[in-house]
């Protein structure tokens, strides 16, 4: 049996375009100082650090994690690092829970970041390989077809994405770190935007953002000497399968299921839609919500766009199960750290400490990061009890 | 008929794979560089008092942020050394040369970089050499074209 672990501590920056005021390592410094700060700690608390990030080829740093030693304070404690595509930031999270949970450190601190404006993820996503044509493509491009088969299957109509697109903005609008503020978003402006993948717009797609998350992971007694309230991490989970293969279910991913199914277990969830107060997402474009909406076994399968269309995921909707009150990837992504974003954002929620995106009496949210072709899932449930 | 994978030789394909990308150095390091483009070279004060060429972003014993930077002599001794016989044409120097660990005046640590020297016997451990300015500087490290033989 495992220890219990909290998180005591969150930190983020403000999400934008660009900081080029700011290196890699001062970036990631600022979100970490913020998490520590948060927790009313010091460096010489923190026993050990778990970092990700998006593949080395993103931004050209080789083993980041080494170079980025100093400014977490790493020196003369373990550092490690997480690689596990776009949902690095969920799974280098629950990594550092594991330390934790191990019983073997008391405080471990997490942090997640990409430079988008100093990288080339587009192109380092869909390099040439030999003995290959080039599909130039980047995520979208790869996601696209997707996305057109689950329309296909569902029969769902075309304003599902572009209402997605346009709610997750609109609830990016009560969080100060977001980076796209769009006062004036609406449907009419995400579908004159440009198709680029169709049926992807550009306001159905993520923003290329720089930013930094950080959380400090405490052990039952460090939550218990935190000033504020912990988020309890009441279950964890990881799947993968491989990008291809003969009869692969890439469009509702069994690797999704079972990551669900295994983390709903470990918290008590027979109903996630009921027992789940609010959730946050990977949804980096606008389809994948009713997408994973069905794969996290919110609703049967073919029902996930009927949610999205009745308001259930809004939260100025009042609907019963908000996804992505923070505004989400699709407000905000600095790849690497996205997942960890969900996984911070969730727990803020159940930390009563959301703001004006606060989903009012949370008791139980769930963090979700997906990534590389829909293959690899991290999740965990945090809750405002213990158990 | 079978066939068989071994009656051809396995094939093989060059590629060459590469991505454009952006630095930013935040202000120690940008003020650090900007000094050597105007023929300055400045370190990093730590909170214990040492003072470090290259400077830190953050300490690397206490982890703090270098807050302040200050002039020190573009002159100092070297540290360790290894003679490079057959220069390379990416090395700094078209002929034979040392790569150094030079610690600069009043500092700690120490910074690698080239020094140029007639001969290898000239080089030795507790040698003091100075800065060669390059002719036109820009804000790089290599603003120091290297280090030279310094003869008190």
């Amino acid at each position: 049996m495992a220890n219990h672990a909290a998180v005591i501590g969150v930190g983020q920056v403000k999400y934008q375009t660009q900081r080029d005021d700011v290196s890699i390592a001062g970036l990631v410094r600022e979100a970490a100082q913020n998490a520590l700060d948060d927790a009313q700690l010091e460096w010489s608390d923190i026993d050990a650090v778990v970092i990700g990030k998006a593949p080395d080829m993103f931004e050209g740093h080789m083993m980041p994690e080494l170079y980025l030693a100093d400014a977490l304070c790493a020196t003369n404690k373990p550092i490690l690092r997480v690689h596990t595509a776009g949902s690095v930031g969920g799974s280098t999270a629950i990594v550092a829970a594991s330390h934790v949970q191990s019983g073997v450190f008391e405080r471990v601190l997490t942090v997640a970041y990409e430079k988008q404006s100093e990288s080339n993820a587009m192109w380092a996503l869909s390099s040439k390989q030999p003995f290959a044509t080039h599909l130039n493509a980047g995520a979208g491009g790869f996601f696209a077809p997707l996305i057109r088969e689950y329309i296909q299957r569902s029969n769902a109509p075309a304003e599902v994405g572009m209402q997605v697109a346009v709610k997750d903005r609109l609830h990016a609008l009560r969080n100060p770190l977001a980076h796209l503020h769009m006062p004036d978003i609406d449907l009419a402006t995400v579908e004159a935007s440009p198709m680029l993948w169709e049926p992807l717009r550009f306001l159905e797609s993520c923003p290329s953002s720089d930013g930094a998350c950080a959380m400090i992971i405490g052990s039952e007694r460090a939550a218990a000497a935190s000033p504020k309230k912990p988020a309890w991490i009441r279950g964890t989970a990881m799947r993968s399968e491989p990008t291809n293969f003969a009869g692969r279910e890439q469009v509702n991913p069994q690797a999704g299921i079972d990551c669900a199914k295994d983390v709903y277990r470990q918290a008590g969830i027979q109903n996630p839609r009921k027992d789940l107060d609010t959730a946050e997402i990977y949804v980096p474009f606008s389809w994948y919500e009713p997408m994973w909406l069905e794969n996290l076994g919110f609703c049967d399968i073919g029902e996930g766009w009927k949610l999205t269309l009745e308001g259930a995921t809004s939260l100025p909707e009042g609907g019963d199960i908000p996804w992505n009150c923070s505004g989400g990837v699709l407000s905000t992504n600095p790849i690497g750290a996205s997942g960890m974003i969900r996984f911070a954002e969730a727990a803020q929620q159940v930390r009563g400490l959301a703001g004006d995106y606060q989903v009012e009496g949370t008791q139980l949210a769930l963090g979700h990061a997906y990534g590389g072709g829909a293959q690899f899932f991290s999740m965990w449930v945090v809750g405002a009890e213990k158990q | 008929m079978t066939d068989t994978l071994n009656e051809l030789p396995p094939l093989t394909q060059d590629f060459e794979l590469g991505f454009t990308y952006t630095r930013s150095l935040g202000p120690v390091l940008s003020r650090f560089l900007t000094g050597l483009r105007d023929g300055q070279v400045l370190a990093a004060r730590t909170r214990a008092g040492t003072l470090l060429v290259p400077p830190p972003e953050f300490e690397p014993v206490s982890g703090a942020s270098i807050k302040e930077l200050e002039p020190v002599a573009a002159e100092g001794t070297v540290l360790s050394w290894c003679w490079v016989s057959q220069p390379s044409s990416s090395a700094p120097l078209n002929k034979p040369f040392a790569w150094v660990l030079v610690r600069f005046e009043g500092c700690d640590g120490a910074m690698l970089h080239a020094l140029a020297a007639d001969a290898k016997e000239q080089v030795h451990t507790g040698m003091r050499v100075r800065v060669r300015w390059a002719p036109e500087r820009v804000g790089n490290v290599k603003d120091i074209a290297c280090f030279e033989v310094h003869k008190q």
